[in-house]
C-alpha cells in the first residue's frame, strides 16, 4: 500500500529526510517512531503531497503521488499533528465538506456525517461553529473527517496528543477496525505504549534515516534487550538516549 | 549545606518580597508591580526592534517619514487656517475658538471609541493575560498596569498628531511658553477621562455579552461609523468651506462650523483652558483645569472600583470558549444552493466553503459596508460635477471624464481585489491541509477561488462605470466601450490577484488586512496598474478619433476604422495574454505550493 523510494527532503541547510526506503503492505498498522526533529512529520507531509520531496518517490496503492496525485490522495485519509480546521464552519458542515472533497454521493454523505458525529461524541455540537470547539473536539472532528470516505490508507501524525483517555481508547479501536477491514494505518507517534499495543511493525527514524524496522520483538533483538523489556527501553537504546545519557544531560 | 532544589528557586521567583499586600498597594510595591507587569510589553517592543531586518528597518523609516509628512500637513492646515482667522476682524477669534472646540470634541470621540476597543484586548482577550491572571497579582495592580497600557495604546497616535496642531496655535498667536506648558498639563487628564469611561464601558459590556461577540459588535460599529462619517463628510461638500463667499451669508458659514457647546464635556473644559492662553479673550482657565483634573481622578477611581468588582466575572465570561454561535442554516443554505448551482460538484463545495467562511467572519464581510460607502461617494462625486459651458466643452469634458473614469474604476476594482482576492489563498491558513490532501486538483481550487472573486468585482466595476456614465450622459459608444472594457479587464485583474497571492502566501496571517499589506500586494498593484495603463493607452486613440468624427459629423474613413479595430484588437490580445499567463502561472504555483 505504501512505497517510499529514496525519499529525500532537504531544506536550505538541513537534510530532514535522507533517502528513506520503506514498504508497508495492506492491512498493517505501522508505527513510525523517532525523537523530535527526526523527520517523521516531514515524511508524512511528503506522503500526503503537502511538501514536495527534493528527490525520491511516494507510491500509494500503486499510484505515484507525483504522477497521479488525485488517484493517490483519493485512497488516503489524513490526520495532521495539529487539528487546524475552518473555524467558521460548523462541525456538520466540515464533515460534509470533507465528504464532498472525496465525491461521496449525497445520501451516503448525510448518513455517514450524522453517524460519525455521534460516534465521535460530537452529536450535540454538529450545528455549532468549530471556533467554539475544544482542542480534543477538533481532534475528534478531524479524525471523523479523515475516515468519512472509508480510506484504504489512514495516515496519522501524532494521534494521541491532547486526547483524553476516552478519546485515546476510541482511537485505538478505530485503528484496529480500520486494519481489520483490510486498510493500512500509518501513524507517527511519541506514545510508545500505543505503538507497542497496536503496531504490527515499527520503524524508527533518526536524523532523517530509518535506523530500525521490524516487529517490536525484532527491534528488541536488534537492541540486545530482553524479550520482556519495554519498547521505551528499546527505543532509547536504538536512538542513543538511554537513561544514563539523559541523566547526564540534566543539571544536579 | 544542601543546594536549594529547583522547585524552591521557582517559588522564590514567583512571589517577590514586595508583593506582600501588607507593604501597601500604593507604596513602593505598587510601582514595582507596575514595572514588572508592564515590562513584557516594553521588552517585546525592544526585542522586536532589535530583530528587525534591514528591510524592515527601512520600512519603519519610510513609515516614520510618512508620519512626519502627515504631521507637517496637519501643521500647515492649522497654520493657514488660524492665520486666516486672525486676519478676519470680529469673527476671527470666534472661528479660532470653534476650531479648537472641534479639535477637542473630535479627539474625545475618537479616544472614547479607541479605548473601548483597546480595553477589550488589554483587559480580557490578550493571550498573555492568562499567565498574569493566574499569578498572585493584586487586582488593583493589575488594573493600573492594564489601564496604563490601554491609555498608551489608544492615545499615542492622537497625541503625536495633535502636537503640530497645538504648535500651530502657539506660533500663530505668538503665545510664549505658558501656552505649551498648559497644553502639556491639560492633555494627560484629558486623555484619562475617555480611557476611564472606555474601560468601564468595556468591563460592563463583557459582563453582559461574551467577549468575542462584544469584539464583533464593536468592530461592526467602528466600520459602520467610519462608513457613515465618510459619506456624511463627502455629502456636506467640504470644498464649499474654502469659499465662504459661496455661502448665502456669513452666518451660514459660521453655522457650518458650529460645535455643540456642552459645558459638561471634558472637550469644552480643555478648550476653555487653552483658549484664554492665546490672548484672544479672558477666561477662567485654572477653574476649568481644576474641573478637568478632578474629573479625571474621579473617573479613574470609579473605573478602578468597577473593574475590581467585576473583573473576575468578566474575565471568566471572556474565557468561555464554548460560547458558540448556531449557524443560520435553512434560508442561508437555500440561497447558497441557488448561487452555486452552475458549478461542478468539486468546485461547488469549495465555492460554498468560501462563501460561508467569508460571511461568518465579521472582519471580512463588514468590509462590504466600507465598500458600499466607497461606491456611494464615488458615484456621488460624479453627480455633483459642475458640467456646464459650450456644447463643445461639455461634450469633450463629459467623454474625457468618462474615459478617465474607466481607468479609475479599474483601479478601484484592483484595489478591492488586493483586499479580497489577493489574500484568498493565504486565508486558507493552517486548515489548507484538508484541501491539499484531498483528491482535488489545483485547477479546481483555482477556479473556485476565481469565480468567488470575479463575480462580485465585476458587479462592483460595472456599477461604477454604468452609474457614472449615467450621470455624465455620455454617448452610446462610450457607454459600450467602457463597460465592455471593464468586463474584459476584470478577468486579468482577478487572476493576477490570485496568481500573485499564491506566489506570496502568508498562512500565519491573522486576517486578510494583514495579508493585503504585505510585499506581494505591492507587486500585484504594480503589475495590475501597468496592465490597466497599457489598456487605457491602447484605447485612447480610437476613443479620440471616434469622438472627433462624431462631433464634427464627419464619417470615419476606412483607414480610421481599421486603426480603431487594430487598437481594440490590441486591447483584446493584451487582456487575453495577461489572463492566460496569470491563470497558468497561478495553477502551477498552487500545485507546487507547500503547506
Amino acid at each position: 500500500m505504501i512505497e517510499l523510494v529514496d525519499l529525500t527532503k532537504r531544506y536550505v541547510n538541513t537534510l530532514a529526510v535522507d533517502g528513506l526506503n520503506l514498504q508497508v503492505p495492506d492491512g498493517e498498522i505501522f508505527g513510525f517512531l523517532g525523537p523530535n526533529g527526526a523527520g517523521k512529520t516531514t515524511t508524512i507531509r511528503m506522503m500526503m503531497g503537502l511538501l514536495q520531496p527534493t528527490s525520491g518517490r511516494v507510491v500509494l496503492g500503486g499510484h505515484d503521488l507525483a504522477a497521479e496525485p488525485l488517484a493517490a490522495k483519493g485512497l488516503c485519509g489524513f490526520v495532521p499533528d495539529r487539528p487546524h480546521v475552518y473555524d467558521k464552519l460548523t462541525g456538520s458542515e466540515y464533515l460534509d465538506f470533507a465528504a464532498q472533497l472525496y465525491s461521496l454521493p449525497e445520501g451516503v454523505r448525510n448518513e455517514r456525517r450524522d453517524r460519525f458525529l455521534e460516534a465521535f461524541d460530537l452529536g450535540n455540537w454538529g450545528d455549532e461553529l468549530i471556533e467554539g470547539y475544544s482542542h480534543g473536539m477538533k481532534q475528534r472532528l478531524v479524525m471523523a473527517s479523515a475516515l468519512i470516505h472509508q480510506p484504504r490508507l489512514l495516515i496519522v501524525d501524532e494521534p494521541t496528543v491532547g486526547m483524553d483517555p476516552r478519546g485515546a481508547r476510541l482511537l485505538k479501536k478505530i485503528f484496529k477496525d480500520t486494519a481489520a477491514r483490510g486498510a493500512t494505518v500509518f501513524m507517527s507517534t511519541h506514545s510508545l505504549e500505543v505503538a507497542e499495543e497496536l503496531c504490527d511493525r515499527v520503524g524508527i527514524i533518526m536524523k532523517g534515516r530509518l535506523i530500525a524496522l521490524g516487529t517490536v520483538a525484532e527491534l528488541r533483538e536488534m537492541a540486545d534487550h530482553a524479550h520482556d523489556s519495554s519498547l521505551e527501553a528499546v527505543f532509547l537504546r536504538l536512538t542513543g538516549a538511554e537513561d544514563d545519557v539523559v541523566e547526564e544531560a540534566l543539571p544536579a | 549545606m544542601t543546594a536549594p532544589a529547583v522547585g524552591d528557586e521557582l517559588t522564590q521567583v514567583a512571589t517577590p518580597p514586595w508583593s506582600d499586600r501588607s507593604a501597601g498597594d500604593s507604596g513602593p510595591g505598587f510601582w514595582r508591580w507596575q514595572r514588572l507587569l508592564l515590562s513584557p510589553r516594553v521588552l517585546a517592543s525592544r526585542n522586536r526592534y532589535r530583530r528587525y531586518s534591514r528591510a524592515a528597518r527601512l520600512r519603519l523609516g519610510g513609515f516614520a517619514l510618512l508620519g512626519v509628512a502627515f504631521g507637517g500637513a496637519v501643521f500647515a492646515f492649522f497654520y493657514r487656517a488660524l492665520s486666516y482667522f486672525l486676519s478676519v476682524p470680529d469673527f476671527g477669534p470666534i472661528l479660532t475658538y470653534k476650531l479648537l472646540g472641534m479639535v477637542f470634541v473630535t479627539f474625545f470621540s475618537i479616544l472614547l471609541f479607541s479605548n473601548v476597543v483597546t480595553a477589550l484586548s488589554t483587559f480580557f482577550l490578550a493571550s498573555e493575560l492568562e499567565r498574569v491572571v493566574a499569578a498572585p497579582v493584586p487586582v488593583r495592580n493589575l488594573f493600573y498596569a492594564r489601564f496604563i497600557e490601554t491609555v498608551v495604546e489608544s492615545s499615542w497616535m492622537m497625541l503625536l498628531f495633535s502636537a503640530p496642531a497645538f504648535l500651530a496655535y502657539g506660533i500663530v498667536h505668538d503665545t510664549g511658553p505658558g501656552f505649551y506648558l498648559m497644553t502639556a498639563v491639560t492633555l494627560p487628564p484629558f486623555l484619562l477621562i475617555p480611557a476611564a469611561i472606555g474601560v468601564t464601558l468595556t468591563t460592563v459590556l463583557v459582563n453582559v455579552f461574551p467577549a468575542r461577540r462584544t469584539k464583533d459588535i464593536l468592530f461592526l460599529l467602528a466600520v459602520f461609523s467610519i462608513a457613515l462619517l465618510y459619506m456624511l463628510f463627502r455629502m456636506v461638500r467640504p470644498e464649499r468651506l474654502v469659499n465662504p463667499q459661496g455661502f448665502a451669508d456669513f452666518t451660514a458659514f459660521l453655522n457650518a462650523m458650529q460645535t455643540p457647546e456642552w459645558t459638561f464635556l471634558p472637550s469644552t473644559w480643555a478648550t476653555e483652558i487653552l483658549f484664554p492662553m492665546l490672548g484672544l479673550r479672558d477666561g477662567t482657565p485654572y477653574f476649568y483645569f481644576a474641573v478637568l483634573v478632578s474629573t479625571a481622578a474621579v473617573a479613574v477611581m470609579a473605573c478602578e472600583v468597577v473593574v475590581s468588582r467585576t473583573f473576575a466575572s468578566g474575565w471568566t465570561k471572556a474565557q468561555e470558549g464554548r460560547q458558540t454561535r448556531k449557524a443560520m442554516r435553512p434560508v442561508w443554505e437555500r440561497v447558497l444552493f441557488v448561487l452555486t448551482a452552475p458549478f461542478q460538484s468539486a468546485t461547488r463545495v469549495l465555492v460554498e466553503k468560501e462563501i460561508k467562511t467569508f460571511f461568518r467572519d465579521t472582519s471580512q464581510w463588514s468590509q462590504l459596508i466600507l465598500l458600499g460607502a466607497l461606491i456611494v461617494v464615488y458615484v456621488y462625486n460624479f453627480s455633483v460635477l459642475p458640467i456646464s459651458g459650450s456644447p463643445l466643452v461639455t461634450f469633450y469634458f463629459k467623454n474625457v471624464i468618462a474615459f478617465v473614469n474607466l481607468a479609475l474604476a479599474a483601479f478601484v476594482t484592483a484595489s478591492v481585489a488586493v483586499r479580497f482576492v489577493y489574500p484568498s489563498i493565504s486565508l486558507e491558513g493552517r486548515a489548507f491541509w484538508a484541501i491539499k490532501t484531498a483528491p482535488v486538483s489545483a485547477s479546481q481550487l483555482w477556479w473556485a477561488k476565481f469565480w468567488c472573486g470575479f463575480l462580485p468585482l465585476l458587479v462592483l466595476g460595472e456599477i461604477l462605470i454604468l452609474a457614472t456614465n449615467y450621470y455624465l450622459q455620455v454617448v452610446p459608444f462610450m457607454y459600450w466601450l467602457s463597460s465592455l472594457t471593464l468586463l474584459a479587464m476584470a478577468f486579468p485583474i482577478v487572476s493576477l490577484a490570485l496568481a500573485v497571492g499564491v506566489a506570496y502566501p502568508n498562512f500565519e496571517a491573522e486576517n486578510a488586512a494583514k495579508v493585503a499589506s504585505g510585499s506581494g500586494a505591492l507587486v500585484y498593484m504594480v503589475q495590475c496598474m501597468s496592465f490597466i495603463a497599457a489598456v487605457v493607452t491602447l484605447e485612447a486613440w480610437p476613443v479620440y478619433v471616434v469622438f472627433s468624427s462624431q462631433f464634427s459629423d464627419a464619417p470615419l474613413g476606412i483607414f480610421g476604422w481599421v486603426g480603431v479595430c487594430l487598437s481594440l484588437t490590441g486591447v483584446a490580445a493584451l487582456t487575453v495574454a495577461v489572463f492566460v499567463f496569470s491563470v497558468r502561472q497561478g495553477i502551477a504555483r498552487l500545485e507546487a505550493l507547500e503547506v
